[in-house]
């Protein structure tokens, strides 16, 4: 009984730090779908120059830990920028997400049938039409799965935002911890934030994906 | 109508075209036949400049057009509609959006005289009542007859098909046909691909054989079908006839 009473009476210390994380996850997975769609769309585009700025982004990003990543946005960046170590944090996640989210958008991107732009320019349509009203809408529908995937891992992937003096849950559980030697309570506390919140985007997500699914009774007529 | 001078292409090393012309007159209907491999799509394909030809001239509506210029291609296809082999339909839109994308966002017909449009273009291929329907919905044969009537919408001096119905089943491949049959009792301009002799030969003005990249032998139907000048052609006519 003693474990309950302790995870009860701690859990409303967590709600700042619970916010915190969700806060950071939000706008690292904002502007990292920003700058995976515009990273993709450079990525496969016949423009030589960005292509190449693109593979250099997401080779150096997924080539080096998001912890040195955070160290740089928090130990360079934030001294020559001036920014807080709150958008630190959440620039680089999204820098850092960016790089995974423009391989998953060019990955269904170039799923898409060839046909499908030829259809397009076919009745006239430029290159940036087709993309945009065509090819985008069915490759955005394929990249829901993934992309719910990733957002679990940026969920995660947050925590390592304690190490940059970021008061998110997993800090907040060590620091609790040290004050009141209950660590598996902490954790525990922790863990069922985390839990919570990857519930809630795995239900988005499918929520999302049969909102958009083509075969579904609504898109048949049936309904 | 469309003119086709010393028209050259391949894919890296393999030849796919070799000095092809191809004059095609206005309400004139050609039917381009032959083995696959022979080119007869991909010189479908360069009239509309989704394959960009090494050398050579397209000339359509007496215009020359610049295989450079992006703005003048996409002009010159909102003339010459193009109708596939796996029809391409857009599937996240429904049958009517299909029709209407191209006068919508192409020519910029507002929506609701290009709602008008795209219902008598469905009305045209029998299909009103899908309007509503997506994709998906549909039949092999209504497929490509929306995809016929998305064409059309355009309102295209030329029509090009390529392989119409090569991908259907055997009972579905007589709809398509009709409406095509249609359209070319209508005056329109067209350039099809097919393996379909029966046809050809019905609604043909004149036939074209393709072998190995040149057009080895070209003439009305009855002409070519019956009494072949060319040894390539025989062997071609007498192993599908």
């Amino acid at each position: 009984m003693d474990f309950i009473d302790v995870v009860i009476k701690y859990t409303p210390f967590f709600l700042p730090a619970a916010w915190m994380t969700l806060k950071i996850t939000l706008l690292g997975i904002a502007f990292g779908m920003l700058i995976g769609l515009g990273t993709a769309l450079t990525r496969i585009s016949n423009n030589f120059l960005l292509a190449n700025v693109s593979r250099l982004y997401i080779f150096l990003i997924r080539g080096t830990p998001l912890l040195l990543q955070l160290f740089f946005f928090f130990y360079v960046l934030r001294q020559s920028l001036g920014l807080e170590a709150f958008s630190a944090a959440y620039l680089a996640l999204a820098i850092h997400n960016g790089a995974y989210i423009a391989e998953i958008f060019r990955g269904t991107i170039q799923s898409i049938d060839r046909g499908q732009m030829e259809a397009a320019r076919s009745i006239g349509m430029t290159s940036s039409q087709a993309m945009r009203r065509i090819i985008l809408p069915q490759a955005f529908k394929r990249s829901i799965p993934p992309l719910g995937n990733q957002f679990i891992i940026a969920l995660k992937d947050s925590s390592l935002a304690s190490a940059i003096t970021i008061s998110e849950v997993l800090l907040q559980a060590q620091r609790l911890a040290a004050a009141n030697y209950k660590m598996l309570e902490m954790l525990t506390i922790a863990a069922v934030f985390y839990l919570f919140y990857t519930s809630i985007f795995t239900w988005l997500v499918s929520w999302t994906e049969k909102r958009l699914d083509v075969d579904s009774d609504k898109q048949r007529g049936l309904v | 109508m469309i003119k086709i001078r010393n028209l050259n292409k391949s894919f890296g090393k393999l030849k796919v075209l070799k000095n092809v012309d191809l004059y095609v007159r206005e309400s004139e209907v050609v039917v381009i036949i032959g083995a696959s491999g022979s080119g007869k799509s991909t010189l479908l394909r360069c009239i509309n400049f989704l394959e960009h030809p090494q050398s050579g001239t397209v000339k359509i509506n007496g215009q020359l057009i610049d295989k450079n210029n992006e703005q003048e291609i996409n002009k010159m296809r909102t003339q010459v509609g193009m109708v596939f082999q796996h029809f391409n339909l857009f599937p996240h839109k429904t049958v009517l959006e299909n029709v209407m994308e191209g006068p919508t966002q192409v020519k910029g017909i507002i929506k609701f005289e290009a709602k008008k449009l795209a219902r008598y273009y469905l009305e045209k291929v029998d299909l009103i009542d899908k309007a509503n329907v997506y994709p998906s919905m549909l039949s092999g044969g209504q497929k490509q007859r929306v995809a016929i009537a998305r064409a059309l919408a355009m309102e295209p001096s030329v029509m090009l098909f390529d392989e119409p119905t090569s991908a259907l089943d055997p009972e579905l491949v007589g709809e398509v046909l009709c409406v095509m049959k249609e359209l070319a009792k209508e005056g329109m301009t067209m350039v099809i691909v097919t393996h379909e002799m029966g046809f050809a030969r019905e609604v043909a003005d004149r036939v074209i054989f393709m072998d190995n990249g040149m057009i080895i032998e070209e003439g009305i139907p009855d002409h070519l079908f019956d009494n072949p000048q060319n040894s390539r052609s025989q062997a071609f006519l007498s192993a599908i006839i």
